[in-house]
């Protein structure tokens, strides 16, 4: 009975010399994985431009139907997107959002992306649904900024032309 | 009578008359053979190769002419060594059709897979992605893996504009011609054309102003890809995020089946709205087609002009105000005036809108008045066409007689129907004062000046080889309209009419008898519910109290105007805040016929349903319910809690309608070519119709009562005089009327107004096509562009009808 | 044997009308008219078992038979649009023998009992047409076109047409089209031209070189016309002969004569003496045939040349030898279909472009197997599903090509 105390009492004193493996959130912050599905995130090629063409592949993808799309028009005066269309509207209601990634998958120009924030808060309902300009990504510099003024005949492809499958 | 065949296909044998396709019989025995070009209202090309069967045919002994029978005492069946398109092969007896076997699979395969190497990636910005049969077909039969370099794809011209309204993607077009094929065959406009050949093969617009159709919208319904789509739902919303409500377009007497597309917004602020119009199937009265008008013109339903609120005159001022004040006042006038009280409605109402005014005109001894330019719906209530009417039924041996109406620009689907008749080989005779777009196809063409409508029409009940073609028919009917008329001149037209169809024994069955091209949808229903134009409206007006619902008389007519100001009490109940609202002492906001239910009469007669598609607009209440709401304040009790009940009323209480009601409309049977469902490849994206045929109303001649038609006054029309010049109206498809003009792009459509002036006329007042001129009529002055016609006589000119020129009736006009 | 169809190779002047009447011409016609019923000489064409020139070899007499006595009026219709690579042999009769082959539309036209005879003639040939217009008038002037002919009720007039450069318009019904002034299109058969034809009346459409042997059979009678050639194809062939060949020409020989003959004795051998590697018989549009002293030995008729895997065709012997790559020979017939495909269907409108793309990067080095038997399936692919023959003829060089010389695209030899 005593060795058997003995034991008990040696891993409790280890466990007292060893560093405790508790992050001490929120002043430190574990690292997310590269595949982490958190809060979703508009993204945009280098030149500024959206990647999203307002396509609602996602809101259709979306099983919770969280996504709200709306689709416009592009034109070279007032550029969005590449391409001929673009998002208007774009609202995801994050109380029904179930971060499966659906909609990340179904995206033709991987704009929608679930990126790494998962500190996410309201205080009401009408704050949970995310608009546009609080998904989109920040741009490094104004000038990136859209909408944009483009060169005629520039941007015409709505999805980037595809190589070839490496054999 | 057909002879029936009988034939195999997948096993499945089935009966079907002879001069069928294989892939029409197919469809009957419920099997879904995958085409592209092929579309059961055209005629057959086999050029998409889409439909590859096996077929096997009995092989017959040549010299005896029997089949030849195998072992098992069957016919042995001789299989083509290379599949043949379904829709090319009519069905022989005794056919066996494969369409799942291993070589039909392998070819639906190979040609899903030709056709998606030129087509473009373009599925996520294309609008046709949702209910597009290409990419349905390419989901059942395709490849699933690519084997095209992507770099080899051939690029071509995208987002071309041919003409306003629609859009044109060369790149995903599959050359499949159903579009030209539709314009050249069906609507008899060949503006569309391939150019160039091989891969290079593109659709081109022929036309000057591009895609000069008011059929174009069509054209997206059919094409299986997004090459064709309309401008004005480009990238509105994707198929499925839609929902649809059933409706009746209220453009036009034909009544069109339609179907309301809608979504709530976040552009319109959350609220519900329509995104677009789609064509419902009603095989006898639009088949699957609507024109470009009731594709496109629904956009005042939304306009920001639109009244939402009850508004009251005090201190000469418009103050918004409740609908308990504003009915209270209105009933207590109204009750004061008692007999001296007019209603003046309009066609643009739905029978149950109609009934409620004429009860409360009735209940109050009052008159209830047709705000109409055009006479004659009396006579057409009593020898309107029959129960069955279906001009899809005319052809050989029937005739058809159009008179004083342009139907183009009226009733475009009726100019459609009528010319396929005409193409099956039914006499068509036009009679018109000029040239009209229905002349083409009119076996005989009557020209006469203006004046002289009442003697053509009579000269076609003497003798004489058109006279001969009318009265030999076996089903004749008579489409007459007020081109050139005002309400007097189509009423004596309407009275010559009926006389003729009396004479030659054309009334009474279906098929037979006499429609008015009206002006506005429901014309005819006012008519049924015994509303009557006034010939001097000006003239009873005054001192009255008048109840205006969905008229504009102020606007139309500056003599109204002022017959306005002197009456006594004035109650506008309207969409807008028009001229006429301007004048009145009590404004009521009513609903359009997309946010509430209801029921038009069309020209033919038919009782149809619309049912609502999005919510009242503010504080708006349906027409029915706001004339139920006064009424009951001067203690005539009338339905106003839903049009089912009012309805009910009004079958009960006139004849025509006896045994009708809201359940009755809103049966169907099955209708073929059958469309929607699955496979949206056969018929395109026109709307299944599950919620309503309509039913034609029974006329006294179908009855067999006696019918009283008056005799027709010989006296001359208005007629040009020497050194005068007669303005005529006629009425233009795109004008600047109400339920046009707030969609602002068909404002190019729409275009200045013009008069069309004979070369000799324009000679004489020294001007030439393009120039300004100013006009002047009786208190009206205007201007408008002048226009050269030559199939016109020279002491007349043309003035379209609501393009801003108050004209109502031939007038003699000062030009300078 | 004296040319009986190049005739002026030893009459030079016979494209004159009074050396070609002084040399029996106009007599069959003559005869035709006034002695002979229109069935009669149907009969007798028929029996000669002329089979047409123009490549399908379908026998001419049962065609004018299948015509259509229920609906008037007939046409008759000349396929003069030779756009076929390595044809050239219609060319040359209408150039120097015009008249025989305007003899035989004429009587064509008496034995089916047209009134009204087109020739379709393609409009590279722009210059040749006005000559043949000057012909046609010179006939009518001494009567043997126009009304009432030799005393007897019969009329007729002969029209020339010009197509506008689309190898499409030599497929009979793309022929009809255009004739009537529509998209040269091919329509979908059945029905076929002899029930549904020119504004779909029934109508004949025969090739140039098939009308000019009907005179000398209507002369010489059915039995003289079959003891030349073989049982299979009783006759003469204007062969034209090109690749690298010596000579390069149009040869006209009895059927019966074996390629050998054709390509040393007439044609003077291969350039340099070098061996053939390969013979297309029936010009782009044929299946290669691998040469060897079988081959070689051959005499030449429908049948025999079926029996080595291809197709006669319009006889336009197109000779290759060991210089040429297969692939190269591909890769220009596939340019060739895909600039001609009409576009109507969607198997060879995407075919032709494909197969085209493919054979350009094989034929630019990418001669891995993959490419190569993504081309072949491809072109198997194309096959029995188009609208006419155009897609098919586009496959057979590709599918023969690839099968039967594997070495010129890297490949093992395939079972």
């Amino acid at each position: 009975m005593l060795k058997e105390l003995g034991r008990g009492l040696i891993t409790t004193f280890k466990m007292l010399l060893e560093s405790p493996v508790t992050i001490q959130y929120p002043e430190e912050k574990r690292p997310v994985r590269p595949r982490f599905r958190g809060r979703h995130v508009l993204k945009r090629y280098d030149n500024g431009l959206e990647k999203c063409i307002g396509c609602s592949l996602c809101a259709a993808a979306c099983p919770a139907d969280a996504i709200f799309v709306e689709s416009a028009e592009n034109t070279d005066e007032e550029r969005y997107a590449p391409g001929e269309r673009y998002a208007s509207t774009y609202e995801i209601n994050m109380l029904r959002c179930i971060f499966c990634g659906f909609c990340e998958d179904a995206c033709p120009t991987e704009a929608i992306v679930l990126g790494a924030n998962y500190e996410l808060t309201f205080t009401n309902r009408r704050d949970a649904i995310y608009t546009k300009d609080s998904l989109l990504e920040a741009v490094p510099s104004p000038e990136l900024l859209t909408p944009q003024k483009v060169e005629p005949g520039e941007y015409t492809r709505s999805i980037p032309e595809m190589e070839d499958p490496k054999l | 009578m057909t002879k029936q065949v009988t034939l195999t296909i997948d096993g499945i044998q089935i009966d079907v008359p002879d001069e069928t396709l294989v892939v029409d019989a197919a469809k009957k025995a419920g099997i879904d053979i995958p085409v592209f070009c092929y579309h059961p209202k055209m005629e057959p090309v086999g050029m998409c190769r889409m439909c590859l069967v096996e077929i096997g045919r009995p092989m017959i002994n040549r010299s005896t002419g029997q089949p030849v029978l195998n072992e098992d005492g069957q016919p042995t069946m001789q299989f083509m060594p290379k599949p043949e398109t379904a829709c090319t092969n009519l069905v022989s007896e005794g056919m066996v059709v494969l369409t799942q076997s291993e070589s039909a699979k392998e070819a639906q395969k190979d040609i899903i897979e030709f056709l998606l190497t030129s087509h473009p990636l373009d599925c996520p910005i294309c609008d046709k992605g949702g209910e597009c049969p290409l990419q349905n077909l390419t989901m059942e039969h395709g490849p699933g893996k690519s084997r095209f370099l992507f770099d080899g794809k051939f690029k071509m011209e995208k987002q071309i504009r041919l003409g306003e309204l629609i859009v044109l993607d060369r790149e995903r077009c599959i050359i499949c011609a159903r579009c030209v094929r539709f314009q050249e065959e069906v609507a008899g406009q060949a503006v569309l054309a391939i150019d160039d050949r091989g891969r290079g093969s593109e659709i081109i617009s022929v036309s000057e102003p591009g895609f000069d159709s008011v059929f174009s919208g069509n054209t997206t319904d059919i094409c299986p890809v997004g090459a064709l789509t309309t401008t004005d739902f480009r990238f509105g919303a994707r198929p499925w995020e839609l929902l649809s409500a059933a409706s009746i377009c209220g453009q036009c007497p034909v009544g069109c089946n339609i179907t309301f597309n809608t979504r709530r917004e976040a552009k319109s602020a959350g609220k519900v709205v329509i995104k677009r119009v789609m064509p419902r199937q009603n095989e006898q009265v639009n088949e699957t087609w609507i024109c470009d008008k009731g594709r496109f013109a629904y956009h005042y339903a939304k306009s920001k002009e639109r009244l939402s609120k009850p508004l009251l005159r005090k201190d000469d001022k418009l103050k918004t105000t409740s609908w308990s004040s504003a009915t209270k006042l209105v009933a207590e006038k109204l009750g004061e005036a008692g007999k001296d009280t007019i209603v003046l409605a309009s066609g643009r109402l739905s029978n149950e809108d109609l009934f409620n005014l004429k009860s409360l005109a009735d209940g109050l001894g009052g008159k209830a008045v047709l705000y109409t330019e055009m006479g004659g719906g009396d006579l057409v209530t009593q020898i309107g066409v029959g129960q069955g009417t279906n001009f899809s039924d005319m052809g050989q041996g029937d005739a058809i007689f159009v008179i004083a109406s342009d139907l183009y620009e009226e009733a475009p689907i009726w100019w459609l129907r009528v010319k396929q008749a005409a193409d099956r080989g039914a006499k068509l005779i036009v009679a018109n004062s000029r040239e009209t777009k229905l002349d083409k196809f009119a076996n005989f063409v009557v020209r006469y000046s203006n004046g002289d409508e009442v003697k053509t029409v009579q000269d076609l009940g003497g003798t004489g080889k058109i006279a001969q073609a009318f009265s030999k028919a076996d089903n004749a009917i008579v489409l007459f309209g007020s081109d050139g008329l005002g309400l007097e001149g189509s009423t004596h037209l309407a009275t010559a009419c009926a006389n003729l169809l009396e004479e030659t024994g054309h009334i009474g069955k279906a098929n037979n008898g006499l429609i008015g091209v009206w002006p506005k949808a429901n014309d005819q229903g006012a008519w049924e519910l015994g509303f009557h134009p006034e010939p001097d409206l000006a003239a009873i007006l005054k001192g009255k109290a008048v109840y205006i619902v969905g008229a504009d008389p102020a606007n139309d007519n500056p003599a109204l105007a002022k017959a306005l100001k002197k009456a006594k009490f004035v109650v506008v109940q309207d969409l807008f805040r028009t001229a006429t609202a301007e004048l009145a002492d009590v404004i009521l906001p009513a609903q359009t016929y997309t946010e509430r239910d209801g029921t038009f009469t069309s020209g033919e007669r038919r009782a149809q349903r619309f049912y609502a598609a999005v919510p009242g607009l503010g504080e708006s209440k349906p027409d029915y319910a706001i004339t139920s709401e006064i009424a009951e304040k001067l203690n005539i009790q009338l339905e106003g809690t839903s049009s089912v009940l009012v309805f009910e009323k009004l079958a009960a209480s006139v004849k025509d309608f006896a045994g009708l009601s809201y359940a009755k409309l809103a049966e169907v049977t099955e209708q073929w070519p059958i469309v929607g469902r699955g496979d949206l490849y056969y018929g395109g994206s026109t709307y299944e119709n599950t919620q309503g045929l309509g039913v034609q109303l029974v006329s006294a001649s179908d009855r067999g009562e006696t019918v009283s038609i008056p005799k027709v006054r010989n006296d001359a029309g208005l007629r040009p005089k020497k050194d005068e010049l007669l303005a005529v109206p006629i009425t233009k498809l795109y004008d600047r009327g109400t339920t046009v003009a707030p969609t602002e792009f068909l404002t190019e459509r729409i275009g200045d107004v013009t008069i069309a002036l004979h070369p000799e006329a324009a000679k004489k007042l020294g001007v030439e096509a393009g120039k300004r001129v100013k006009i002047s009529f009786e208190d009206v002055e205007g201007e408008a562009v002048v226009k050269i016609d030559e199939t016109i006589s020279a002491g007349v000119a043309l003035v379209p009808r609501s393009m801003g020129l108050a004209i109502r009736e031939p007038v003699v006009i000062k030009v300078q | 044997m004296a040319h009986i169809l190049l005739r002026h190779r030893e009459i030079p002047r016979i494209n004159e009308i009074d050396i070609y009447e002084k040399n029996g011409g106009f007599k069959a016609f003559k005869q035709a008219v006034k002695n002979m019923e229109p069935t009669e000489v149907t009969a007798v064409v028929k029996d000669s078992s002329l089979r047409g020139r123009g490549g399908a070899g379908f026998p001419t007499g049962m065609k004018w038979s299948f015509i259509d006595n229920n609906s008037w009026p007939h046409y008759v219709v000349a396929n003069a649009d030779e756009s076929e690579p390595g044809a050239f042999k219609d060319r040359e009769l209408i150039e120097s023998n015009p008249f025989q082959f305007l003899e035989g539309m004429a009587i064509s036209s008496y034995a089916v009992g047209a009134n009204i005879a087109y020739i379709y003639i393609r409009g590279e040939f722009w210059e040749l047409t006005a000559t043949l217009d000057e012909k046609i008038a010179e006939m009518e002037k001494l009567g043997y076109l126009g009304n009432k002919l030799f005393g007897s009720d019969y009329s007729l007039k002969i029209y020339t047409h010009l197509g506008a450069g689309a190898y499409i318009c030599g497929e009979e019904t793309a022929l009809l089209e255009s004739l009537e002034g529509k998209r040269g299109l091919p329509r979908v058969r059945p029905p076929f031209p002899p029930s549904f034809g020119l504004y779909g009346k029934p109508t004949v459409v025969n090739n140039v070189e098939t009308f000019a042997n009907v005179p000398l059979i209507i002369d010489k009678g059915a039995d003289w016309f079959k003891s030349i050639g073989t049982p299979d194809s009783a006759g003469v062939k204007i062969f034209s002969l090109s690749g690298r060949i010596r000579k390069p020409g149009n040869y006209e020989l009895p059927f019966g004569t074996t390629f050998r003959e054709l390509i040393y004795e007439h044609g003077g051998g291969i350039i340099e003496g070098r061996p053939v590697k390969a013979i297309m018989a029936a010009g782009a549009s044929s299946s290669m045939i691998l040469v060897d002293d079988k081959v070689l030995d051959t005499p030449i008729d429908y049948a025999s040349v079926r029996k080595l895997g291809a197709d006669l065709g319009s006889a336009s012997v197109i000779v290759i030898d060991d210089t040429v790559s297969i692939d190269w020979v591909i890769n220009k017939t596939l340019n060739f279909f895909e600039h001609e495909s009409c576009g109507k269907c969607t198997p060879c409108r995407e075919g032709t472009y494909w197969m085209q793309h493919l054979s350009q990067s094989i034929h630019a080095g990418n001669k891995r197997k993959q490419d190569v038997d993504l081309l072949y399936n491809v072109a198997k692919q194309m096959q029995n599903k188009c609208l006419c023959a155009l897609g098919e003829f586009a496959t057979m060089a590709v599918v023969t090509g690839i099968e039967r010389f594997p070495q010129d695209f890297n490949l093992e030899v395939r079972e």
